[in-house]
């Protein structure tokens, strides 16, 4: 592998992993709360119809893209990766200033918890199929996320396999966590994550949506480094900037 | 049925959360284009409208919801 084809193999995976590390969390949460209150069956069952519908989009969405003329595709995954990725960073803006409540994973669980109890009530032999349906929901909703993020930073340049990859490898390591410790993964830095994803999709947007609209960037591949320090730093400095208006502390 | 819907909500959050930010962007795109293709601006200039563009929309929506919150 080259330097240039490096710089942009290593965000792609880089980008894929860390957006499916914050989604396999959120989507773990559920799973767990479903595992340990109605049994690991309807959770394993739930879990994995959702994993077949999620690997199903990707084997049928794959070869459909390789049909569709470059320039076309990277205009309109350009365009979608800024509307999603400017949507999270703006997200974890707000967050990182105090803005937005952080995202609770012990909180999520009890919620969880309570909802599948009071689902429950008076109708036990409904109990796995409410189970199992939390769980696939859960798994189908953060993964279609996921299967975005891999199909988009994948698409534009024939990467969907090394983005599959790192969004695998961070279903492993968060299942292997999960397994060890068996409770909910609250002590993941999600903003951080979320904040870090959004700076690399938003990069990647610019990216696609230029070179599709004929844009030759300078730098070629390594200009999506240059994008993405420009929104992390703009993205610190805003935050900074709505943490000294709103008084906070500093997180 | 539920469930669909679901789906369907969490595919249009995923890109409508902020319905100005992405009229901004779409706009923002559109106009790059034309730009570029009819106006025959300077590739490279129409780059650098494009990212600078992106981050004064992003650094507006942040402001703009912070102030709605306050």
């Amino acid at each position: 592998m080259d330097l240039i084809s490096f710089g942009v193999v290593a965000p792609a995976v880089a980008a894929a992993f860390l957006a499916s590390l914050v989604e396999v969390v959120e989507a773990f949460t559920i799973v767990l709360a479903v595992g340990t209150l109605r049994g690991w069956r309807p959770a394993a069952a739930g879990t994995l119809a959702a994993l077949a519908v999620l690997g199903l989009l990707v084997v049928a969405l794959g070869p459909l893209l390789d049909r569709v003329p470059l320039h076309l595709l990277q205009i309109v995954i350009g365009v979608l990766l800024l509307l999603f990725g400017m949507g999270w960073l703006r997200k974890a803006i707000l967050r990182a200033a105090g803005v937005l409540a952080l995202h609770d994973e012990e909180a999520i669980f009890a919620a969880e918890a309570e909802s599948l109890a009071a689902e429950g009530r008076g109708k036990s032999n409904s109990h796995d199929w409410i189970a199992g349906l939390a769980a696939f929901k859960a798994v189908l909703l953060e993964g279609l996320e996921v299967v975005f993020i891999v199909i988009a930073v994948g698409a534009g340049r024939s990467l969907l396999w090394p983005a599959a990859l790192g969004a695998l490898a961070a279903c492993v390591a968060v299942l292997a966590i999960g397994i060890a410790v068996h409770r909910p993964l609250s002590r993941v830095p999600e903003n951080t994550l979320k904040f870090g994803v959004g700076v690399m999709l938003s990069a990647f947007g610019v990216f696609w949506t230029g070179e599709g609209l004929g844009i030759d960037w300078p730098g070629h591949d390594f200009a999506l480094v240059v994008f993405a320090a420009m929104f992390l730093a703009t993205g610190l400095a805003t935050a900074g900037l709505l943490r000294q208006r709103s008084g906070e502390i500093p997180r | 049925m539920n469930l669909l819907r679901e789906v369907a909500s969490e595919l249009l959050g995923m890109f409508l959360a902020d319905a100005r930010l992405t009229g901004a962007v779409l706009a923002l795109v559109l106009l790059v284009a034309v730009l570029l293709v009819e106006a025959g601006m300077a590739p490279l200039l129409g780059g650098t409208l494009l990212l600078g563009g992106c981050l004064v929309i992003l650094v507006e929506a942040a402001i703009r919801e912070a102030r709605r919150r306050s």
